[in-house]
């Protein structure tokens, strides 16, 4: 019986629209979540959101079906992200911040819900400044381990580093989370 | 206790919850999580993190998603229709190569009939010959050169973004 991985994979070798659609809707969320907290800016991760799709469908044969279609996905996304960076700011990064606000991170829009406990926001919003505050480098592996559920050996083949890299960044980026958490409940 | 000992507890902490671990490799993390305080910290900080993390809500507009949809399909159908026009183009080259190559000989002596007819230099009928005799595969080999450069029409693409980003900017309103 043919895997889900598979059943993409061929409808991306045919450049099938209806997959292409389902794909969309059912990973928009976890992409654009991904590229915001790899961009720090909601209208650039728009941006390359629509552009990382335009790649998959260009792409779309080089995807095998062997691995994980989410992880092929981020990938996809994280050149993108990478490209623009190249186009606009050459040296790292830690430069996709706008450089014209010097608060980096725009926290995510959500809707207000009646459930929501003001405590419980207040320490989301505290959450997603400091958030901001870390380098996107640490926050790209921070997303993928906590929010996408990757193993180290995904997020390495996927940002292409070493597993040791990515566990050093995870390392970091939980430590520099910390004060700032600490610091902001003062 | 050893550096290594730390470093195969925090290898542990961050594989948990995502990798399956052995049970005597969760027994030794739990008893070294209870002897060494610096790890047990950090095994709060990187599970507070997590929760955090996961808590954050980010969605994508219905907007955004249409423009996407709209803008993946028109891409996807000028590629369908760039295709189909590469392979035409390469099924008139192999057409017009074959019938070049099987009429070479006739035009040849078409040539030398003209020359003789009208009492030409060979040096002017051999490269008019040679020409006419490949006139047709360079009109289609410019014609191929010409389709790798796609005129894309953005039109569409460009008017759904406008609206996605009047919707968005409404919306931010």
């Amino acid at each position: 019986m043919e895997t889900e991985e598979a059943q993409i994979a061929r409808g991306l070798r045919g450049r099938d629209p209806d997959v292409l659609d389902a794909l969309i809707e059912q990973y928009q969320h976890r992409l654009l979540r991904y590229l915001l907290h790899l961009t720090g800016n909601r209208a650039v991760a728009e941006d390359l959101f629509q552009e990382t799709w335009l790649r998959v469908l260009e792409k779309g044969h080089l995807y095998d079906g062997r691995n994980r279609f989410v992880t092929w996905l981020m990938s996809i996304g994280h050149n993108v992200a990478i490209d623009y960076l190249r186009k606009r700011h050459p040296s790292s990064l830690d430069e996709m911040m706008d450089p014209e606000d010097g608060a980096p991170f725009e926290p995510p829009a959500h809707d207000p819900s009646p459930f929501d406990m003001a405590a419980e926001q207040q320490q989301h919003e505290r959450f997603n400044a400091a958030l901001g505050k870390v380098s996107p480098l640490f926050r790209e592996v921070l997303v993928l381990r906590f929010q996408e559920q990757m193993k180290l050996e995904e997020i390495a083949s996927l940002i292409r580093i070493p597993v040791a890299t990515v566990k050093t960044r995870i390392y970091r980026g939980v430590a520099a989370l910390r004060p700032l958490l600490q610091g902001g409940s003062q | 206790m050893t550096a290594r000992e730390h470093e195969r507890a925090l290898d542990l902490i961050m594989r948990r919850g995502t990798e399956e671990i052995a049970t005597p490799e969760m027994a030794w993390l739990n008893s070294h999580l209870g002897e060494c305080g610096e790890c047990a910290r950090y095994a709060d900080d990187f599970d507070n993190t997590g929760r955090m993390l996961r808590a954050v809500a980010v969605t994508a507009s219905p907007s955004l998603v249409q423009a996407t949809q709209t803008r993946v399909r028109a891409r996807a159908l000028h590629m369908q229709e760039q295709r189909s026009r590469n392979v035409l183009l390469a099924i008139s080259f192999c057409i017009g190569a074959m019938s070049s190559t099987m009429s070479a000989w006739l035009w040849w002596r078409f040539g030398g009939w003209v020359a003789q007819r009208l009492a030409l230099p060979t040096s002017i009928v051999e490269p008019g010959v040679f020409v006419a005799w490949m006139l047709p595969a360079m009109v289609i080999a410019v014609a191929m050169l010409a389709s790798s450069h796609p005129v894309i029409d953005r039109s569409l693409t460009m008017a759904v973004l406008g609206e996605h980003r009047k919707e968005a900017a409404n919306d931010r309103a």
